[in-house]
């Protein structure tokens, strides 16, 4: 059997740790939270009830909601047909079943991954991204790089990876529809109630930046994930430089509506949103233009 | 993939799969020529993600040099073409297919033993039916198996009806990819 000799192109056991790490604490966090609930038994019991569906809800039609809040129309390959071959193409090299392809219709460039698995997964882009000029190759580092999101199913890892912080979300605003902070009354019962809210505030403000943290983490493996697929990493950087560019000078007036969705962009809706970077769901593009440069320094052999 | 692989978002890209599924060509040839009136149309392609590296480019090289040695043994041509997306295409042409899936095996081994065979895509068998018609066979490195691609009249049309045809036709004895939508269609085929 012959081995690649690339094989150790794009090994990262440093990003790999801080993911583990991070999904170490998602974990610890919500088994507060868990104990918490079970501790005071109060009618928490229902709110996880209704967590687990809104959970089916998201699984299932996430990926629905979004094209129709996004505008996203699929396109055939008659219309789009570099879209399609290059996806085509990547798709053979990461051996994944073909994705579904839509377009938004805004003049931001940019693209997202959206779906549960691999199977009903879509690929949008926006017109901006495909009137930007791209050259094939940055097109479709891009490209690859949401590929990349399907491949790790990352919509699947954030949904889960939140589920918990949803719930705590739930419980906090739950607790102020039932005026749980305010009447006289001090007995047993709304101090178990009390004692939940405050843990949930906790889990919900840490889990909030651990989240963030994640998310920073699977963009930095997308980013990587599409250098390996296609082996051009010094392509994508490119790309990033020119869509960032784009991005700041482009009036944010019509994708407004994505900014919920941002975690699944290439390159954040927000385009200055770097008031802390602990808040940020995507990377500074520095950091990511430094790590594809590494990548490229390894291919080349010139690198560690 | 692993559900490791998952939570660390690691990636890595497939090797290719065993060769032998690509010599299953040779005899399911036969039958598609004596049953079907399905002839060779002399040519095959090869397409592999090209590496801006020295590394990868010299390997490629002594490929293209090697299998040039060779292709005058089994009376071929070879010649290489980058298409639009910068895949390059290694183009063999060759009467016999069973010397077309030899030197087509020769070079995929070639990069293999580079150690690029992460980088071979798919390769193209082109045919003519009866009514002059063109219709392809494409072999799928990562997962070793074929599926039938046949382009229609009209931009970007393919005859679903034609392919499925011929996977009944042929699918038992060349081992046929069985997701349609792993059935990638290859436009701009440079021969």
């Amino acid at each position: 059997m012959v081995t690649s000799k690339r094989s150790a192109f794009g090994r990262d056991s440093g990003l790999q740790a801080r993911m583990v790490l991070t999904m170490f604490l998602l974990g610890l966090l919500y088994v507060a939270l868990v104990g918490a609930l079970l501790a005071t038994s109060t009618s928490a019991l229902l709110i996880v009830i209704i967590a687990v569906g809104l959970f089916g809800v998201q699984i299932v039609g996430s990926d629905k909601i979004a094209l129709a809040t996004l505008g996203a129309h699929e396109v055939s390959a008659a219309d789009e047909p570099e879209l399609h071959s290059i996806i085509e193409r990547l798709c053979i090299q990461a051996d994944l079943p073909k994705p579904r392809i839509a377009v938004i219709e805004a003049r931001m460039p940019n693209a997202c991954a959206l779906g549960r698995s691999q199977k009903a997964a879509t690929i949008c882009a926006t017109r901006g991204l495909l009137s930007l000029g791209l050259e094939p190759a940055e097109l479709e580092g891009v490209l690859a790089h949401e590929i990349t999101h399907v491949i790790n199913r990352d919509v699947m890892v954030m949904t889960i990876a939140s589920f918990f912080a949803t719930i705590a979300a739930l419980i906090i605003r739950f607790a102020f529809f039932f005026g749980a902070f305010g009447g006289g009354g001090r007995d047993e019962g709304a101090e178990a109630i009390e004692v939940v809210i405050l843990v949930s505030v906790v889990v919900y403000a840490i889990s909030f930046v651990l989240l963030r943290a994640l998310s920073r983490y699977r963009e930095f493996a997308a980013d990587r994930g599409s250098a390996i697929l296609t082996g051009r990493p010094s392509a994508l950087a490119s790309a990033l430089i020119k869509i960032s560019g784009t991005i700041e000078r482009i009036p944010r007036n019509d994708l407004r509506t994505a900014e919920g969705m941002s975690a699944f962009f290439i390159i954040p809706a927000r385009a200055k949103n770097s008031l802390m970077n602990v808040f940020a769901d995507h990377p500074p593009l520095e950091k990511r233009l430094a790590a594809l440069s590494r990548l490229e320094a390894q291919l080349q052999g010139t690198g560690r | 993939m692993g559900l490791r692989d998952i939570l660390t978002g690691r990636s890595s890209v497939k090797q290719p799969a065993s060769r032998e599924r690509l010599f299953a060509l040779s005899t399911a040839y036969v039958t598609l020529e004596t049953s079907y009136q399905i002839t060779s149309a002399g040519v095959a392609g090869i397409v592999v993600q090209s590496l801006a590296t020295s590394d990868f480019q010299s390997v490629l090289k002594d490929t293209e040099d090697v299998v040039k040695a060779t292709a005058g043994e089994y009376k071929a041509t070879v010649e290489t073409t980058d298409d639009e997306f910068g895949f390059r295409w290694v183009i063999v042409r060759n009467p016999s297919v069973e010397d077309l899936v030899a030197t087509i095996n020769a070079v995929s081994t070639s990069i293999e033993e580079g150690g690029y065979g992460e980088r071979l895509l798919c390769a193209v068998f082109a045919f003519k039916a009866a009514d002059n018609s063109t219709l392809n066979f494409i072999y799928n490195y990562k997962r070793g198996s074929w599926y039938p691609f046949v382009p229609a009249p009209g931009d970007k049309q393919r005859s679903t009806e034609r392919e499925l045809q011929l996977k009944a036709q042929i699918g038992s004895e060349l081992p046929i990819e069985p997701e349609l939508e792993r059935w990638f269609p290859l436009w701009g085929v440079p021969f």
